[in-house]
């Protein structure tokens, strides 16, 4: 939250209740759960740690005896030491000087003790390793008032830790095998890690040198004072602040004054111990870790944070959290600080103020624990720290969302998925050694390096991205013999979320030319991009426009540019990874165009006056008409009529019987478009007959064709029928069957009539309000129709799922760009357990809470009555459809679901593994048993010609007209085809197929239907076999069968080889 | 099969038919008939027809009038009934109000012209199909009407035949022009059926709603007329409708409804009077809550299995 105002503050600093701590079931179901989950996670400390104590033991006394050693002068000690022993002391970057003249001395510790997790029982098992700490402290005596300067306290520990090194190794032979690392990656801090050379032993022990406490005086070590001058040549630079250095410094001596801190918290507080591991897990998920290369956030820190709130941090040192908390309400609390501090705009202090305010100031995330004079954010990058705050701030966004189940998204999803977290994902390989990146902190290179390709990147981009992230590799431990590498090869990668609404912008604006200080700047960071440009308004202006590219969008071409003006690194340098989708934001207005031409349809029929009922509604329900189709709605005259239904007053010239309501439709819609043509010019109408199984199942539609522009396909809705329908399925004197049929009748009567309108409002509006829903849906339905899903799942099922995917996109924030909204709809579906759970999609915030049970009962409901799937398979309830069956009704079948789960996952697993996006479009043939070929070429014609209909046959059906009538597309061709083979073959064959521009149909034989003895009332064809009475299914009678229906519209038909 | 015992009623023949490659598909195949006398004998015709099982699914009568004359020569055949067809029967189009009368009345009988007109009218409401050569499901079963009983024997003489000399019939052969062609003539056929054109259309809705105002200005009359006449027993029917005419069945619903409503509302009002009313109120919230927190549990439970199960992103 913004603290800035004084009322805002004023606001903000009422008493701090966690949400969610009041006694709803809600959050007692989620304290029950929070229970289970640190059951689930406990470490078992007994049988993977057998021994370790006794080895802890020796490693003491191993330790404590060493022999002292008297000072002398770095050089010839390093020598010395280093030729007695195998071992090359860890110094950190730069080396020590050959000239320097400190010495270097050995005595004993002053103290060797065991800390962190290992000793607090706050590990979990799921931690990628288990590492128990032992520090040891090193005596005061060894060192001098001055040594806090210039690495000199870090080249004195690295040799002290060589020292315990030889030692260890000497004591232990083989045991154990030893290797320097970097304490959390900090170049400052090599430590010793010992692991069991038997590999069926995880866990290792780092042996941690300290200072002991209150070694250096803390004014020394404020944030903003300079400890390194050497480096510097220039006297200005020399001065400086090392805020990383003091800060690694001053928590050398702290390692005792926070555990003293933990432990009394933990001794006071029953929660605390719970609560911390529970946000090692909520780290653990998020890619959060104490290591630079994860953030400089981890369990510790987390842990401290914790401890600071239940004891201070209020405005009057009062504690943020009460300690009678529970555990899962001490997390919740957490991240609700977390989430509203901002910790780079303003420091936050627990405790009295250090004496200067300003002592603090630094560039990055202050978190100031003033009690023992530390920054805990020290090891926090800025775009760490941004991170985090998003994190939480997504993770409260899932806590208030009551109706959400609040536990996966915190602790069980995974959210470190960088492709589920961002648009887009560069990776670039880091500049020669040679290239040094000045800083008079000690940092590291790669640090430095990250942090300077993040102000770039960050300036670059500017508006066009709302976050930037940078994730740097991890530095690996070398043996105590080997030289650390002083460069690792690697690459630092870099993940980018969009501003969905300016990333796209093709035109960058920079200062006017008259501000010339500022143009030159610009122009220097440019570089040629940069050009001088009159606008409309008169300005003179520096700007950059970008070009439009099919293979690389606006954002990336920036970031290959930026880098490499900036880091002179070549092409292959920088990877980017995010699909590069045909589809993009800015096809919105081939949707308006149709919008806007339905709404002339809708004024047009609004004017009649002649009719005899007074319209009530005009409503669109076409994909088209809600930013929907995967094709873009066009005024071709080759395409389908956009789907519109109309609704008229409620009239009692109904009559009382369903085929004959039918037929009075017609009447009516002939009556529309007789009016339509007379009131205006450039309209033609078509009356076209469904393909009614039934007659009193809607007979027909009237084709609106505007001349040029668009064409709209008509329905008329009936409320009688409605009522009639709704009477019989009451009605207890029908039949069964008819009951079920007239409910059938009534169910699809609902969903193009009531359902499918409310629908198409819905999502246009949400396609309005959510920039990238409407490229999301189309990508979606791009996808399931290259894996051949897209004629057995409604395409308003898919809409439903991908706007749940926006609309609940917790642990995350909503998607922003189309590749996002699809990997997230697709992370949805893989993780959707259909036959045990119903989505419930609320997109309107108007379910109630007795409504939602209604919609859990219904659905345990229908699995009791239909428990092998056979009618119902995906259960899909929204705000406006209750009955969760409306978009499910007509599939898809078990099979399908499975199958779409299946590819789902398998998506999940490509992009996390950063594979070739082209694959995800490209559908798998081999496990079909039919594959049909079509002919694109006959297709095509048959769509021609309608369409150039000049013989004179029509000019007589259609009488006065003396000009060419142009039909409208009843529907497509492979349509047409497809529902013919499907009524054919409904027992025998399962058909597949993508959509329009799919040039292959597919079929599975269904396994069930094999054998039978029965001639009569067969459901498929059947041969004779060898031996007697038994007949199977004559597959190649069937196939032959096809050829001869598709005639020259199939090119082949290909059946799987038996395997 | 050959070996079958033709002498049963009820056996089926078999009557293979070869079927000849396409390029999309160049395997030859054989097609399996399977036929008998037609069991159900109801009229007169059914002793001369044949019950054909598993017809091919692009049969049309050319089709099969090739077929048996390629059996047993021209001039047997005279028309085929598929399944699809017998089993198209119309919803009724009767007005609701005859449908019910219709019970209580002896149908009276026609003028013989009346009869012919009306079937005319009803044949003219007839919807236009959409298809040239519509298919017929996989495995249907057809009755083919043969010229008499006697051609029936000999089709089944010549299936019987067919074994031994194996020389199956070729489908399709010698129908030439006779069935329309399928594949993209076909489906643009269909397209342009679709639209039968805005005045064919009319004069189809028209020809209908003649004839259902007929009947229902039928039906009214014979309502008016019931009113009054007791039937066979003496007993009066008694028909909904004030004094002058009988009502319709959707004014009857209204009328439910807004007494269904009027009850409701004073339920309303005598909610939350007495102090037993919100003690027994309080009661029900306070198990709903129960229940809530229980199915939470379950939920829980639930849960807890589910990630046993799944186990994912770890």
């Amino acid at each position: 939250m913004d603290n800035s105002s004084a009322k805002r503050r004023k606001l903000s600093s009422g008493p701090f209740v966690p949400i969610g701590t009041s006694s709803t079931p809600a959050a007692s179901a989620f304290a029950d759960a929070t229970e289970e989950l640190l059951l689930d996670v406990q470490q078992d400390y007994a049988r993977p740690f057998e021994g370790v104590d006794d080895i802890l033991r020796q490693f003491k006394t191993t330790i404590e005896a060493l022999e002292p050693q008297e000072p002398a002068v770095i050089s010839d000690a390093t020598k010395k030491f280093e030729k007695a022993n195998d071992i090359r002391i860890p110094y950190p970057n730069p080396r020590p000087g050959k000239d320097s003249p400190y010495k270097l001395a050995f005595t004993r510790p002053a103290q060797v003790n065991v800390v962190g997790s290992y000793v607090t029982k706050t590990m979990i098992r799921t931690q990628a390793a288990h590492a128990i700490d032992m520090i040891v402290v090193m005596p005061a005596d060894l060192f001098q008032d001055k040594d806090f300067r210039d690495l000199r306290y870090f080249y004195k520990r690295s040799f002290y830790l060589a020292r315990i090194c030889a030692g260890l190794k000497k004591e232990l032979k083989d045991a154990m095998e030893l290797s320097f690392q970097y304490l959390h990656g900090n170049e400052l801090l090599p430590v010793l890690v010992a692991q069991p050379a038997k590999a069926s032993r995880k866990f290792a022990i780092r042996v941690i040198p300290c200072a002991p406490e209150n070694l250096f005086p803390t004014s020394r070590l404020w944030p903003i004072s300079s400890s390194v001058r050497r480096n510097g040549n220039n006297p200005n630079e020399a001065q400086a602040p090392t805020p990383f250095y003091n800060a690694t410094l001053k928590a050398e001596s702290l390692y005792q004054p926070y555990l003293r801190l933990l432990t009394t918290v933990g001794k006071t507080c029953p929660g605390f111990k719970d609560a911390c591991i529970l946000g090692r897990v909520w780290l653990q998920k998020r890619g959060f870790g104490s290591d630079l290369s994860q953030g400089g956030f981890g369990s510790f820190e987390f842990a401290v944070l914790v401890a600071l709130l239940l004891s201070s941090g209020g405005r009057k040192g009062e504690p943020l959290l009460a300690k009678s908390l529970g555990s899962s309400q001490i997390l919740k609390g957490t991240i609700q600080y977390l989430a509203n501090t901002n910790f780079q705009k303003k420091p936050a202090v627990f405790g009295t103020y250090p004496s200067d305010p300003d002592a603090m100031r630094q560039d990055g995330p202050v978190l100031y624990d003033a009690m023992r004079n530390l920054n805990i954010l020290w090891k926090m990058a800025p775009w760490s720290a941004n991170l985090l705050q998003q994190f939480a701030k997504w993770s409260l966004a899932g806590l208030k969302d009551n109706s959400m189940d609040q536990f996966d998204p915190l602790f069980i999803i995974k959210v470190h998925d960088k492709s589920q977290i961002y648009d887009l994902q560069a990776n670039v390989d880091l500049p020669l050694a040679t290239q040094t990146f000045h800083s008079q902190d000690c940092h590291g290179r790669t640090w430095n390096f990250s942090e300077k390709l993040y102000h770039i990147l960050k300036k670059a981009l500017g508006e066009r991205i709302s976050l930037i992230s940078i994730y740097m590799p991890k530095a690996d431990g070398w043996a105590v013999s080997a030289v650390p590498s002083v460069a690792q090869p690697g690459k630092v990668s870099v993940g980018i979320i969009y501003e969905p609404t300016s990333a796209f912008r093709r035109m960058d604006l920079g200062p006017e030319a008259e501000q010339k200080k500022e143009a030159v700047k610009y122009q220097e960071f440019w570089g040629e991009k940069s050009e001088l440009r009159r606008f409309q308004d008169g300005s003179i202006r520096e700007c950059i426009e970008w070009a439009k590219d099919s293979t690389a969008n606006i954002p990336k071409q920036i970031i290959r540019y930026i880098v490499q003006l900036h880091f002179g690194l070549d092409e292959q340098s920088v990877s980017l990874y995010g699909a590069e989708a045909n589809i993009s934001p800015a096809d919105t207005h081939y949707f308006e165009a149709a919008k806007e031409s339905f709404r002339t349809l809708e004024h047009d029929l609004r004017e009649l006056q002649d009719l005899p009922l007074h319209i009530n509604q005009i409503a669109g329900i076409g994909p088209e008409l809600r930013y929907a189709s995967l094709r873009l709605p066009t005024a071709d005259k080759y395409v389908q009529p956009i789907e519109v239904v109309i609704s008229f007053e409620a009239s009692g010239k109904w009559t009382d019987n369903l085929a004959a309501n039918q037929r009075l439709k017609i009447a009516f819609l002939l009556k529309i478009g007789q009016s339509l043509e007379d009131s205006k010019e450039e309209i033609r109408t078509h009356l076209g007959l469904d393909q009614a199984e039934h007659d009193t199942h809607n007979l027909a539609f009237l084709d609106v064709v505007y001349d040029g522009g668009f064409a709209f396909r008509l329905r008329v809705r009936s409320d009688a029928e409605e009522k009639q329908l709704e009477m019989q399925t009451r009605n207890k004197q029908l039949d069964r069957h008819a009951q079920t049929e007239a409910a059938t009748s009534l169910a699809i009567i609902r969903r193009s009539y009531t359902n499918l309108p409310l629908h198409t409002q819905t999502v246009s509006s949400w396609c309005t309000r959510l920039p990238s829903l409407s490229a999301a849906i189309r990508f979606t339905k791009q996808w399931f129709a290259s894996h051949k899903l897209a004629s057995h799942i409604n395409e308003e099922l898919i809409e439903l799922m991908v706007l749940q995917a926006f609309l609940k996109p917790f642990p995350w924030r909503t998607p922003t760009s189309a590749f996002t909204g699809f990997l997230r709809t697709m992370h949805l579906i893989s993780r959707w357990d259909w036959p045990e759970e119903p989505l419930v999609v609320d997109h309107s915030d108007s379910i109630t809470t007795d409504e939602r049970s209604a919609i859990f009962a219904r659905f345990k409901e229908s699995r009791k009555s239909d428990p092998r799937f056979n009618r119902i398979v995906l259960f899909v309830a929204d705000s406006h459809d209750t009955t969760g069956t409306t978009y499910t009704r007509n599939g898809p079948s078990r099979v399908v679901a499975n199958q779409m789960i299946k590819l789902a996952r398998s998506v999940c697993e490509l992009v996390r593994a950063n594979g070739d996006l082209k694959l995800l479009f490209q559908p798998s043939l081999k496990h079909y048993d039919v594959v049909i070929t079509l002919n694109p070429k006959a297709l095509k014609s048959i769509i021609r010609e309608h369409g150039a209909s000049k013989q004179s046959q029509y000019k007589n059906l259609l009488g006065e007209r003396s000009h060419a009538v142009v039909l409208p597309l009843a529907e497509t061709p492979v349509n047409v085809l497809l529902r013919q083979l499907r009524t054919q073959y409904a027992t025998v064959l399962v058909f597949f197929h993508g959509g329009q521009d799919d040039q292959m149909i597919t079929a599975l034989w269904n396994p069930e239907m094999d054998q039978r003895t029965r001639k009569v009332e067969m459901p498929t064809s059947f041969r004779p076999t060898e031996n007697g009475d038994t007949l199977v299914v004559d597959r190649t009678s069937i196939l032959a069968e096809i050829a001869r229906i598709g005639g020259d519209m199939i090119e082949k038909i290909k059946v799987k080889s038996a395997t | 099969m050959a070996e079958q015992p033709a002498s049963s009623r009820d056996e089926f023949l078999t009557l293979p038919i070869s079927i000849p490659p396409l390029p999309s598909f160049p395997v030859p195949t054989t097609h399996h008939i399977y036929l008998r006398r037609n069991a159900k004998v109801l009229t007169r015709d059914d002793k001369r027809s044949l019950f054909l099982v598993n017809v091919p699914v692009d049969s049309s009568e050319p089709h099969l009038r090739s077929l048996f004359t390629s059996l047993v020569g021209a001039g047997k055949f005279e028309s085929v009934t598929f399944e699809s067809e017998a089993k198209a029967a119309k919803s009724s189009i009767e007005p609701a109000q005859a449908l019910r009368l219709a019970s209580h009345q002896k149908k009276r009988k026609r003028e013989e012209e009346e009869e012919a007109q009306r079937i005319k009218d009803e044949v003219a409401a007839e919807m236009p199909s959409t298809w040239t050569r519509p298919l017929h499901r996989s495995g249907g079963s057809a009755v083919v009407l043969l010229a008499d009983e006697r051609s029936v024997e000999i089709v089944l003489k010549a299936v019987k035949k067919l074994h031994k000399s194996k020389q199956y019939p070729v489908w399709g052969e010698g129908v030439g022009d006779k069935a329309p062609a399928l594949g993209s003539t076909w489906l643009k056929a269909h397209n342009k059926l679709v639209y039968p054109g805005n005045a064919a259309m009319q004069a189809v809705v028209d020809a209908f709603f003649t004839v259902y105002n007929r009947k229902e200005a039928e039906a009214e009359r014979l309502a008016r007329e019931l009113r009054n006449e007791p039937d066979e027993d003496g007993f009066v029917i008694v028909t909904r409708g004030g004094r002058v005419a009988p009502a319709r069945m959707d004014e009857a619903e209204e009328a439910k409804k807004k007494m269904l409503e009027r009850q409701e509302k004073r339920k309303d009002e005598t909610q939350n009077f007495y102090r037993w009313q919100l003690r027994e109120k309080k009661k029900a919230e306070q198990a709903a809550f129960l229940k809530g927190f229980e199915e939470d549990k379950n939920k829980l439970r639930a849960m807890r299995e589910k990630r046993r199960k799944v186990q994912p992103d770890t």
